[in-house]
């Protein structure tokens, strides 16, 4: 599993279902302060690239994750 | 005493999704009623008609208050959205401290509550299930994601009473104004179609069956050849508001609420009480300080069930005697459970408006087990200025609600 791969992903979850426009979504992005995300759309982030990527990642990682680059190296580091 | 009135209307029903598409469905007596062919899918499951509102355009209700919500919140939602606008109200006067909200669903998002349960029974396991789907499917979803959505920040009195969920949420509003706890109350409730409101009913024999291929011609309430409810989907919202506060902000005003009752048979959970329904007409008659013959026009609850509309025409008949202009006006639309209530409400104010009683659809023969009412076989028009609409709910509660023109 890439970064590139995890990045596609992600990009692709956060415009499907959160309505996040494609080019919003960036490393630096933040979830919160950018892309009108909150604390149960973390979740539920965390939740849809469980099942994109066959992971499992917690509940309590989405109390961890605040940009998009950040996110991508945690599910990195947990693979 | 303190007067309410209405301020603000906000409907989707199968007969139209405004006051005046609603009132043109009623006159040219259309059907909402639709072959439901997707229904097979259930085994041992005959009937395969509802009542299907047209609109799905969820992306009008902004992401972070949709997401919690399945259809029946959905449906709520944009006749909130409509019901709010209609009204002129500020959005200060929205998330004013003295503004509330009451409303009501029978169930929270069937189609949510499916999956949700398959899947972790499936599974064995709640992993995989995201954050949302209980808050779609809890018994009190419309109500607070009507409180989320719109930043309410007065009084959320949930009315999930089944069928009078929104006519119950309509009393709520009008005590809430009437007794000095709030100056506007946001009202009603609504329900989304699925095979599984229908199958409840099927599984206890209420439901149509002998008309599955001519939709347009069942629910037939106190009719001979009726042979049970249709359920529906839809809902409303109403804009409550003390009179004098409407007056001063120049509002247009629908009519006024000038009577509510809320009582229980405290019999048998799903078989209606005569003496229930005639005691909640009177007790409505006497909170609108009238007598019966005031009131121009009844709109029923009858849902085209065999026991419910023989019990409902003899407590209407007790009350009212034979003059009293009456129609159950799910001939058009069928039941649509926790929305029935408000939608068959503006069906009174249309009533008022225009002078309008509406015929009761399918209504061919009355049943020689009815009382003898006035029934609506053919449309009137009348000069009444006092209609009254029932709505009744299993567990023997009853809900009876009066309206004026002002």
């Amino acid at each position: 599993m890439t970064e590139a791969h995890i990045m596609e992903k992600l990009t692709e979850i956060l415009v499907e279902e959160f309505e996040v426009e494609a080019d919003e979504v960036t490393p630096d992005a933040n979830f919160f302060t950018d892309l009108d995300m909150d604390s149960l759309d973390a979740i539920d982030l965390i939740v849809s690239m469980d099942k994109a990527l066959g992971i499992t990642l917690k509940a309590e990682d989405a109390q961890k994750i605040r940009t998009a680059g950040e996110f991508v190296q945690l599910i990195l580091s947990r693979v | 005493m303190r007067r309410v009135v209405i301020t603000g209307v906000g409907l989707l029903s199968p007969l139209g999704n405004d006051m005046a598409t609603l009132q043109e469905g009623l006159e040219s007596q259309r059907s909402g009623v639709k072959h439901m062919a997707d229904w097979s899918q259930y085994k041992d499951f005959e009937t395969r008609v509802c009542g299907i509102v047209d609109w799905d355009d969820y992306k009008s209700i902004p992401r972070k208050s949709r997401r919690s919500m399945g259809r029946v919140a959905l449906l709520a939602a944009k006749t909130m959205q409509d019901a709010v606008a209609d009204s002129g109200l500020s959005e200060a006067l929205v998330s004013n401290p003295r503004t509330g909200i009451s409303f009501g669903s029978t169930m929270g998002a069937d189609e949510v509550l499916f999956d949700y349960i398959t899947d972790i029974t499936n599974n064995q396991s709640f992993q995989g299930q995201n954050s949302m789907g209980f808050l779609q499917i809890m018994s009190h979803t419309v109500a607070a994601n009507m409180a989320a959505m719109f930043k309410i920040r007065g009084r959320n009195i949930p009315s999930c009473s089944a069928c009078t969920s929104s006519s119950m949420a309509i009393g709520i509003g009008y005590e809430s104004i009437k007794y000095g706890q709030s100056d506007i109350m946001f009202v009603g409730g609504s329900e989304g179609a699925h095979a599984y409101n229908a199958g409840i009913f099927e599984i206890m024999g209420a439901t149509s069956r002998r008309y599955n291929d001519t939709p347009d011609q069942t629910p037939r309430p106190f009719d001979s050849e009726r042979d049970g409810l249709v359920t529906a989907e839809g809902g409303g919202t109403l804009v409550l508001e003390e009179y004098e506060h409407a007056k001063k902000r120049g509002a247009k005003i629908y009519a006024e609420v000038i009577g509510y009752a809320t009582s229980c048979d405290g019999e048998h959970i799903t078989t209606p009480s005569n003496e229930g329904m005639e005691q909640v007409m009177r007790l409505a008659l006497d909170d609108a300080g009238i007598t019966s013959d005031a009131v121009g026009y009844v709109n029923a609850h009858a849902t085209s069930t065999p026991k419910g509309d023989i019990a409902e025409s003899h407590a209407t008949y007790a009350v009212f005697g034979s003059d009293t202009p009456i129609s159950s006006t799910k001939g058009y639309m069928g039941h649509l459970l926790g929305g029935c209530g408000v939608v068959e409400s503006i069906i009174g104010l249309i009533s008022l408006q225009s002078g309008l009683l509406p015929a009761n659809k399918n209504l061919v023969k009355v049943d020689e087990s009815c009382a003898p009412l006035d029934y609506l076989f053919e449309h009137r028009h009348g000069t009444h200025d006092i209609v009254m609409n029932n709505n009744f709910a299993f567990g023997g509660i009853n809900t009876s609600l009066i309206f004026k023109k002002i």
